[in-house]
């Protein structure tokens, strides 16, 4: 029995607490949220928003020959979000412009209809992201780590 | 919150650190009265460009205000350097 179960009962059994109310506190007790941390402080929302995009990239050549290379980039969130509104900025004209070169290219994509507001959408669903690359060859191995926190 | 310290830290062969701070204060203060002369500059070069020179100034100055708190290392071999935004 944990410790908060525990103290429930004694509540219940001090009678500063009803039964159904002991019911109910063990049955938030029971959600995997439980006992966690959350930000506002009430339990309801556990998941606090990520802060930063974090990439790293970790390389080691078994050769000798390169050498081991280590990157390791922290961007704030607020970056992200404020870069992807320079979008907004570029001319129609230019737009254009590069959408005819990407279409000679024979890429089927519009830039015309990436939108600022899109971009921030995308922005707001990397905090799930999880990117885990590893790498293995006879020479080198790479590992590569793209997250949010 | 605006950056005010960048700190620089280069790493050679020889295991040595050379640790730069820049204090960025310094340098907002030398380039707000200078864009603020050049803004009329920059207003007209914005609109015969066909962006909003407004528009611009907002994205640029929330880029600003973002960029506290990055941070940037990169080592390779021996060397390295890495850049934190404070």
């Amino acid at each position: 029995m944990n410790e908060h179960r525990r103290q429930v009962l004694q509540m219940l059994s001090e009678g500063k607490i009803n039964t159904d109310e002991a019911e109910r506190l063990i049955a938030a007790l029971e959600e995997p949220s439980a006992g966690k941390p959350s930000e506002n402080g009430s339990g309801s929302e556990a998941k606090a928003r990520p802060k930063y995009l974090r990439v790293q990239v970790d390389s080691e050549d078994d050769g000798g020959r390169e050498g081991p290379t280590k990157v390791n980039v922290r961007v704030p969130m607020q970056l992200l979000r404020a870069g992807v509104k320079l979008a907004g900025l570029i001319p129609a004209q230019a737009l254009h412009r590069a959408n005819d070169a990407i279409h000679e290219q024979g890429i089927p994509f519009d830039l015309t209809q990436i939108k600022p507001e899109n971009l921030e959408e995308l922005i707001d669903q990397l905090s799930d992201l999880s990117v885990d690359v590893d790498q293995k060859d006879r020479e080198s191995k790479v590992k590569v780590k793209v997250f949010c926190e | 919150m605006i950056p005010f310290v960048a700190v620089v830290s280069l790493r050679g062969q020889e295991s040595r650190t050379l640790r730069i701070w820049v204090p960025l204060i310094l340098l907002w203060l030398v380039l707000v009265p200078l864009v603020l002369l050049l803004s009329p500059l920059i207003i007209i070069g914005g609109l015969a460009c066909r962006v909003n020179p407004f528009r611009a100034f907002s994205v640029g100055w929330q880029i600003l205000m973002a960029l506290h708190d990055t941070e940037v290392e990169i080592d390779h071999r021996s060397a390295g350097v890495s850049i934190c935004v404070f």
